[in-house]
């Protein structure tokens, strides 16, 4: 079995165009642009013609399409599942800054 | 090959209606589904049951699956010869079920109805995966060996779970929630068709003296009373080695003292800094000797550390 070192890329650092994303996520363009139009999915620069797509796209349209599969969901309910999923993951993230500002060893 | 009750999986008798199935696995789904749940072992469960329902709600595959007959759960067994018969996708001489599993097996079914798209091109599959780091390897940087079992297509441009072991270097400020995306190392697209990529989901694993957020790290700073009051200097382990820390006088209880960049590093510069949050603690035993300059303290001392309990308008109306 061949064993490589391979270098990894930070997520942040990939901008990838609409037709791009579709491809990377396996979401149709169709579906992706109502996910765009409805603010769940958000291009780095919301003005441009032509709007690219950071990681924090990539993250969102990736979970779009897994709970898409898996719980048949439609245009109206991704929307709502995936800003509650994020607002769950915020919630979390500061309830770990928290939970490290604690003394955590009183004895 | 080993036999799995489909069925059993999702709670169901055999000769469920289709709405029972699709009721049964919505229902596994929102208990088990990774996105949702927190159970240990969850992502494993929601595996099988989505594995379950892919062939169940499937008319033809669901009547495939029957009649491979009913066995026990894990149990060796194969495909009664006319079962293949009827059901090799036609014109796929390279079809047989030997060293598949049976989630391959109806796989294979699907690529093989699917006769004439079976030479396009298609993408390979993404693989996410959880590492979960130490704060020393996200302060170094560090290298970590995956042996991962990844879903490719093979020459006939079937779904096939192929080894793949390989170092990956995780680069130094990797933190707890960050992800690494590694392009084209998913498995191996199909006639052309683009590799997939693998995610790498970096988690920090708890440490015994420091506890992050961001790249800040916060450590507890025990103190006794008198260093405190009459401020002192200590030294402060961090991921990069000891350093001298100037406690103030007088430094309250639940302060933070600031290392700045002490934490662990930012990847592109930089580096968070590192917190020593001041507890005071007191011995579990005081010595008589002590314990009598305590009284002596308790009798000079005029300091009231609940004086606010008195002030106007705290009582409760």
């Amino acid at each position: 079995m061949r064993v490589e070192l391979t270098e990894m890329l930070w997520f942040e650092e990939h901008a990838v165009s609409l037709s791009e994303l579709a491809e990377l996520t396996g979401l149709s363009p169709g579906m992706l642009e109502e996910l765009v139009a409805s603010g769940a999915i958000e291009p780095i620069d919301p003005a441009s013609p032509d709007p690219l797509f950071g990681a924090a796209a990539l993250e969102a349209a990736r979970h779009a399409h897994r709970l898409s599969e898996d719980f048949e969901l439609d245009t109206q309910a991704l929307p709502l599942v995936l800003a509650l999923l994020e607002r769950i993951e915020g919630l979390e993230q500061q309830l770990r800054a928290l939970r490290a500002k604690l003394p955590g060893r009183i004895r | 090959m080993k036999y799995k009750d489909y069925y059993a999986i999702l709670g169901l008798e055999r000769g469920a209606s289709d709405e029972a199935i699709k009721k049964a696995y919505r229902r596994l789904a929102r208990k088990y589904h990774p996105d949702v749940s927190k159970e240990a072992g969850a992502e494993e469960k929601f595996k099988e049951v989505a594995e379950a329902y892919q062939t169940l709600k499937d008319a033809d595959k669901r009547s495939a699956y029957d009649q491979l007959g009913a066995h026990s759960p894990g149990q060796e067994f194969q495909p009664p010869p006319d079962w293949q018969q009827h059901w090799q996708p036609s014109g796929d001489d390279s079809f047989s079920t030997e060293g598949l599993d049976l989630s391959e097996l109806f796989e294979r079914m699907r690529a093989g109805r699917g006769r004439g798209s079976a030479r396009m091109s298609m993408p390979g599959q993404d693989y996410e995966i959880a590492v979960p780091i130490t704060i020393a390897q996200a302060y170094e940087g560090t290298e970590i060996d995956l042996d991962l079992n990844m879903p490719e297509y093979d020459a006939q441009g079937q779904l096939r779970r192929v080894p793949h072991a390989f170092k990956a270097r995780i680069p130094r400020g990797a933190s707890d929630g960050q992800r690494l995306r590694v392009p084209g190392k998913g498995g191996k697209g199909f006639n052309g068709g683009r590799n997939g990529d693998l995610y790498l989901n970096i988690s920090l694993r708890p440490h015994a003296l420091y506890r992050a957020s961001g790249h800040d790290l916060y450590l507890d700073l025990p103190l006794a009373p008198w260093e405190a009051v009459l401020g002192t200097s200590v030294e402060v382990p961090t991921p990069g080695g000891l350093v001298r820390l100037t406690v103030p006088r007088n430094t309250q209880a639940g302060r933070h003292l600031r290392l700045p960049r002490r934490g662990l590093p930012i990847p592109k510069g930089g580096q968070g800094d590192l917190y020593a949050v001041v507890l005071i603690v007191v011995p579990s035993v005081a010595g008589e000797q002590e314990a009598a300059l305590y009284r002596q303290l308790a009798e000079v001392s005029t300091f009231d550390p609940r004086a606010h309990f008195s002030e106007e308008g705290s009582y409760a109306s």
